[in-house]
């Protein structure tokens, strides 16, 4: 998959985490805020980067805004902001290959 | 809690649901920017407002939340929407203004502080905005400084719309005293020559001119991020705090290119560019940078404006507009794509 433009899911809500990505051409950058980064801020990453991996993308920039998410709910957000800014509509949840 | 919040958006709003807004903004103490593209505002079950917010290009403003709802997760629900619609719009940097007690607030919606003044805090959604912004400039006057004389480094920041003879003059001034002369051309897409037209006819008429560093603002000097308005209440005191604001900024970005004099032409006909003229003035020289006022260039006892030569264009003999542009801004006037700038103008 390639990303076409900036695709975004996600909300700033309660428990909820915002993900956008847009393209790069340096690798994959991952920024992110998040209520509970003393806790958790390196094991959200680390799920955000394995999502990314799954897709198979290898430039892109992510943002992420969280407040709290569980990692179900993050790896949820990713992978629909990957399909937006591909504009694709294969999907195959759980597992972007 | 809340349950049954209604949504309500415009693009912008008109009529009835923008003269409710404007009264909700009033009673918040904020006022309503005319730009406004896209504005959102949350209904509780009366109909009432309890918040809103709205986006204006990349900069999101006139963000407020009912005292009676505060607490309650509404900013995050309004600012998400606003980021979310700026995305969809392809615009994914993105600033805001507020007054510094709301610090908190918005950085937990994911907004970094860029640089703070008595009355506003302007805040970015990039970690790393302003700092990648300082080493592109960088990047971009180290490879043509290499091994050269840099003593005295100065600044000129303009929108040349279009360039002028007096442009021309203006940077020969500041060239004469100087070793490097950083070209600041304003990037905001608001003017009667586009952006990208604008900078072109810069890069063309100073070719020969080996100590200029050409740049474009980008978001950081004079667009309409660095411009607020609408939450001071005394426009008179706005127009001074967004000056301030801007000129902080420069002064923040000065010293990384080790610019220690501004060079600016003396502002006959504007009165905010005058104003702003006053304020650098005053705030520069706090922070060790110079100013330097240079009389305009005249052609017939008159001084060159661009605003004069973009009058000519519409209404007058296009020959007198070669004594006032360089050759390369006249052939771009006089050719097709130059006339139907003009006639888009007046529609």
């Amino acid at each position: 998959m390639e990303i076409k433009h900036i695709g975004t899911a996600g909300t700033m809500g309660s428990s909820d985490i915002l993900v956008t990505i847009e393209k790069i051409s340096n690798g994959i950058d991952i920024s992110l805020n998040s209520s509970v980064e003393k806790q958790f801020g390196n094991q959200i990453r680390s799920v955000i980067a394995e999502c990314i991996k799954n897709s198979g993308i290898e430039n892109a920039k992510v943002t992420a805004v969280d407040k709290g998410a569980l990692d179900c709910v993050i790896r949820a957000r990713v992978e629909t902001a990957v399909y937006r800014a591909c504009d694709s509509q294969d999907y195959v949840w759980r597992g972007i290959k | 809690m809340l349950e049954n919040i209604i949504f309500q958006e415009g693009y912008p709003f008109s009529g009835r649901r923008l003269s409710n807004m404007k009264e909700f903004l009033k009673q918040m103490v904020l006022d309503y920017d005319e730009g406004i593209e896209y504005s959102l505002s949350l209904l509780n079950e009366e109909y009432e407002i309890i918040g809103c917010g709205s986006l204006e290009a990349n900069v999101l403003k006139c963000i407020a939340i009912s005292s009676k709802y505060q607490g309650m997760g509404l900013a995050a629900t309004i600012v998400s929407n606003l980021v979310k619609e700026a995305y969809n719009q392809g615009r994914s940097h993105l600033f805001l203004f507020t007054k510094p007690n709301n610090r908190a607030m918005f950085e937990d919606l994911g907004f970094y502080s860029i640089l703070k003044t008595e009355d506003i805090l302007f805040m970015e959604n990039s970690k790393q905005g302003l700092k990648n912004y300082i080493e592109l400039l960088k990047k971009e006057s180290d490879s043509k400084m290499k091994g050269k004389p840099n003593n005295r480094i100065g600044a000129i920041v303009a929108n040349c719309n279009p360039f002028t003879n007096g442009h021309r003059y203006l940077i020969e001034q500041a060239t004469n005293q100087c070793d490097w002369i950083h070209l600041f051309i304003l990037s905001e897409n608001k003017s009667a020559f586009p952006t990208e037209v604008r900078y072109e006819l810069v890069r063309q008429a100073i070719k020969d001119m080996d100590n200029v560093i050409l740049h474009q603002t980008s978001d950081y000097l004079i667009s309409s991020a660095t411009f607020p308005t609408y939450f001071i209440k005394e426009k008179s005191k706005a127009i001074e705090a967004n000056c301030r604001l801007d000129l902080e900024l420069f002064a923040r970005i000065a010293p990384k290119l080790r610019i220690t004099v501004r060079f600016v032409g003396t502002e006959p006909y504007c009165e905010v560019t005058s104003s702003y003229n006053k304020a650098m003035n005053k705030i520069l020289p706090e922070y060790g940078i110079e100013v330097k006022e240079i009389s305009r260039k005249k052609d017939m006892g008159k001084p060159i404006s661009a605003s004069q030569v973009r009058k000519i264009m519409q209404t007058g003999n296009l020959d007198t507009l070669r004594k006032l542009v360089p050759e390369t801004t006249y052939q771009y006037i006089v050719s097709e794509e130059g006339r139907k700038l003009v006639k888009s103008w007046k529609n």
